[in-house]
């Protein structure tokens, strides 16, 4: 078991705690004048997403979580889990749907992503920033409507996801999208 | 000329260029806070406070309860890096200087957050004669004049205190009352009272304190005592006349009507020493200049990064600075 000293770590750490693996978002110190200090960290839950204040005093030992990014392929998907491979070590990893949910919307086969390994098991994926998908179906644009401020859905071809697109955008358009707000980011030059 | 030595140089050149070198606040805030500086130079010498130095590599440790103060080794011997100048500004005291002032380097090892770095500056100074609320009225005549604030401010017990924000009274809770106040903090304070209402104190009091004005917190209890004297509040209890001045949730002044009794003095500070784990020493030759006799006086300490940090409006103490402790 690694710890570190709480003076040391810093925004980016991985902690265990109550035998979970938490991400270090924030830290802040703060400690009356002649009196003890505090270290008020912000984490976030790497199983659960769920973000959270803690308090320790300083002095304390903070016990490190082994996990590591390892950037890796994804295969496939089984129904309830999917499959990446590392490209160095072929190694091959599962992730549930359940740690993925609505990432799969941008899951394309052979696209290259970090996952988040916890004590050699996966855990987490982490798409890029912006992925590039071809539009499967989206309802034609109304001739005359060039309000391009007013969105349609689009389905993505590969997933089945949908995004929010501008009206102009046709059936086979490739566009880029934003993965963490999901929002139409432009249409790839044909 | 190719020297193996002049090849290397060359060699790490890319290296070297890729370092961030360049000072952590723009030259802008540098001469704003040499403003800050002409003018407290000035306010002092309007006043007749005599302007000191004082080492950096002192012989002995300061001792004050929560804070850890870094040493250098030369040779065989072990110096001590002032967590404040207290200990020589009190040595100019008792030689008879008369009112001294000093903005000083200052080290606290461990302490970085918003509010605390490492290595910062701090504006000392002795007034004899005066007790610790004449002090902190200059305090906050002096704080006015750097901010441009008014100098109005508000007085606060430190029960008081925690009877008006945290809702308890602090002396006489009893653990059950004090543990659910702290909800899901009970844990970090693992049933130690100091600890408890330390953690409530920075969470659910210094917030709310200076806010719109300047606040006293004064009267500590007999056991946050420090260097200050203890004397007895209205309703009788032995309390610190020790007080902290607070602007915005921030603390910038601890000050004291100093302990004179070198004896009492030197226990506290043995005291101090036995609860640590580490190996400081004691400063002898303060405590020597304590025993030969303090003339009365009062004492405040001002972290003056966190007054250039309030005056300019800047997020932290580090964008005061021109090379902060992660860039020095």
């Amino acid at each position: 078991m690694d710890t570190m000293g709480i003076g040391e770590v810093g925004k980016g750490n991985k902690l265990i705690f109550d035998g979970a693996p938490w991400l270090v978002l924030e830290v802040n110190f703060v400690k009356p004048g002649k009196g003890n200090a505090f270290y008020k960290l912000r984490v976030i839950n790497l199983l659960s997403g769920n973000t959270l204040e803690k308090t320790l005093r300083g002095g304390e030992k903070v016990e490190l979580a082994d996990v590591e990014d390892r950037e890796m392929q994804y295969m496939y998907h089984d129904g309830t889990s999917f499959a990446f491979m590392d490209q160095t070590t072929f190694e091959q990893v599962s992730v549930s749907a359940k740690s993925i949910g609505d990432d799969k919307d941008f899951l394309l086969e052979n696209m290259m992503l970090n996952v988040t390994l916890w004590n050699q098991e996966p855990i987490a994926i982490r798409l890029p920033n912006t992925v590039q998908v071809e539009v499967e179906y989206t309802e034609p644009a109304v001739k005359g409507d060039t309000q391009s401020r007013v969105l349609k859905p689009a389905k993505i071809k590969g997933t089945g996801g949908n995004v929010q697109v501008p009206i102009f955008v046709a059936i086979g358009d490739k566009i880029t999208v934003n993965t963490q707000t999901r929002e139409y980011s432009g249409r790839v030059s044909k | 000329m190719t020297t193996p030595g002049n090849r290397n140089a060359l060699g790490n050149r890319s290296e070297s260029e890729q370092r961030d070198w360049r000072p952590t606040a723009p030259v802008g805030v540098l001469r704003q806070r040499a403003e800050l500086v002409e003018r407290t130079r000035a306010f002092f010498r309007e006043r007749g406070v005599l302007e000191v130095d004082t080492p950096v590599l002192q012989g002995g440790a300061n001792l004050d309860h929560g804070v850890v103060p870094m040493r250098v080794t030369i040779g065989s011997e072990v110096r001590f890096l002032p967590t404040s100048p207290e200990h020589p500004l009190k040595r100019l005291v008792a030689s008879g200087c008369g009112d001294v002032w000093t903005l000083a380097p200052a080290f606290r090892a461990g302490e970085r957050g918003q509010r605390h770095a490492p290595e910062f500056r701090m504006l000392e100074w002795y007034r004899l004669g005066w007790d610790d609320r004449r002090l902190a009225s200059e305090v906050i005549a002096l704080l006015a004049t750097l901010t441009g604030w008014s100098d109005e401010h508000g007085i606060i017990t430190w029960r008081d205190a925690f009877r008006t924000y945290a809702g308890i009274d602090p002396l006489t809770v009893d653990d059950a009352t004090l543990i659910a106040r702290l909800g899901a903090d009970a844990v970090v304070a693992n049933h130690d009272r100091r600890i408890a209402l330390d953690l409530l104190l920075t969470r659910d009091i210094e917030p709310r304190l200076g806010r719109g004005r300047w606040t006293v917190l004064t009267d500590y209890p007999a056991d946050q005592c420090a260097q200050a004297r203890i004397r007895h509040a209205g309703d009788g209890t032995p309390v610190a006349a020790r007080f902290e001045i607070y602007r915005d949730g921030i603390e910038l002044a601890n000050g004291y009507h100093e302990l004179l009794d070198g004896r009492a003095l030197r226990g506290r500070l043995e005291q101090e020493l036995a609860a640590r784990s580490s190996d400081e020493q004691l400063d002898e030759r303060f405590l020597a200049a304590m025993a030969n006799g303090l003339p009365d006086c009062a004492g405040v300490a001002v972290g003056f990064d966190r007054v250039v940090m309030l005056a300019l409006s800047l997020p932290d103490v580090g964008a005061t600075q021109a090379f902060t402790w992660g860039d020095a």
